[in-house]
């Protein structure tokens, strides 16, 4: 299953990028004007959209089965109170992923004894597949490991980045920080990746 | 390992780990949807409005537990010990502000989002006005048919006719085009 930011599912390969771009967009204004006039059935389409991402995104972050399903509907609840900063469409993910984050950091605050869940979302080798697959499996265990040791903003940049697929602006808006600011917390965590998985 | 070769493996990492989510999650978000999901800009709360202001964080710091003060005394309606806390709130705003005008703006703004979640129809001018004006008008709301409440740039409150209201507005205006 292919997961991708906000809406880049909704449409398929058969239209040029330009024309997809253009689409998703025109979604994104029309929703996000809805949602500004306060209109309930466009929230219900901002759940349908986005709650499996916003899951996983707590999962990814360290957040076990059942904290990351809380931490969902706390970050929508949020959303609901937080509805008249929303700008634009362009700027929904980075809204509701902001939320989201800040959801996240308030849980680890209060919870400072909990220690960081590994998702598991793929097979553990157990000797029947080749070398390779194997190699691949252990190099993806080991980075899958490396990103949970990560320290709480280095791990979130990386999971916004490079698992939740948002913009490097989406993802700086996201975590409440200046694009140059996240372009380096990210350049440290792939040192630190590096450094672990080599 | 080079960069791009560890970004695309974080990008597959990122596609191998997903998991199911619970049937019904959605549904149960769903389900507690506000019926009535009234958007304002002006409800921003105390730490965007801090950080939209782009102050230290000292100042920040200060700033925050001065408003909850402000905000408690808003709540409860009087300052017991005579305006006291009021008044020590403002200087300690002034002291890490550094201007009168700046903290009058701010608690003015902390004022207004208190009354807009009171669900008061407040018409705020805080963004168009000079903040060293201490006459100007900060916020307006009705109050009856020919009454409003007003609340100047210094914080002074007085209970106006629509009339006085215009005249004050133009004046405002006046300053404003410098005529």
């Amino acid at each position: 299953m292919e997961q991708k930011a906000g809406f880049a599912h909704l449409t398929g390969g058969q239209q040029g990028l330009d024309e997809r771009d253009e689409y998703l967009e025109e979604i994104r204004d029309s929703l996000a004007a809805r949602l500004s006039a306060g209109n309930r059935a466009a929230a219900a389409e901002l759940v349908d959209i986005y709650y499996e991402q916003i899951y996983l995104f707590m999962r990814r972050l360290g957040h076990n089965c059942q904290v990351s399903e809380d931490l969902t509907q706390e970050s929508f609840l949020a959303a609901w109170q937080h509805i008249g900063q929303l700008r634009s469409g362009k700027a929904l993910n980075g809204w509701l992923y902001h939320i989201a984050a800040n959801v996240s950091r308030r849980y680890w605050r209060r919870h400072k004894d909990r220690k960081v869940t590994s998702i598991e979302g793929f097979d553990v080798p157990d000797g029947s597949e080749d070398e390779d697959k194997i190699g691949d499996l252990e190099q993806f265990g080991r980075l899958r490991n490396a990103v949970a040791k990560l320290p709480g903003r280095l791990r979130q940049a990386v999971v916004l980045h490079y698992m939740q697929h948002l913009t490097i602006s989406e993802a700086a808006e996201a975590a409440g920080i200046r694009e140059g600011t996240f372009k380096s917390r990210l350049n440290r965590a792939l040192k630190a990746l590096r450094e672990q998985v080599i | 390992m080079k960069e791009e070769k560890l970004g695309k493996l974080l990008n597959e990492l990122g596609e191998r780990t997903v998991e199911p989510v619970r049937p019904g999650l959605a549904e149960d978000i769903k389900h507690q949807i506000p019926h009535s999901l009234v958007p304002h800009r002006g409800s921003m709360d105390t730490i965007n409005i801090i950080i939209d202001l782009r102050i230290s964080k000292l100042a920040a710091a200060a700033v925050i537990i001065i408003t909850m003060i402000l905000l408690a005394n808003f709540f409860g309606g009087r300052d017991s010990i005579g305006n006291g806390i009021y008044q020590d709130s403002k200087l300690l705003i002034k002291y890490c502000l550094g201007g009168v005008g700046k903290s009058n703006m701010l608690a003015g703004r902390s004022k207004y989002e208190y009354l807009v979640h009171q669900g008061k129809d407040v018409v705020y001018y805080g963004d168009s006005i000079d903040p060293e004006d201490g006459n100007a008008v900060l916020m307006q709301w009705k109050l009856s048919d020919d009454k409003y409440k007003i609340i100047f740039g210094d914080l002074r409150e007085k209970e106006v006719s629509a009339e006085e209201l215009i005249e004050l507005q133009a004046r405002m205006l006046q300053r404003k085009t410098g005529r």
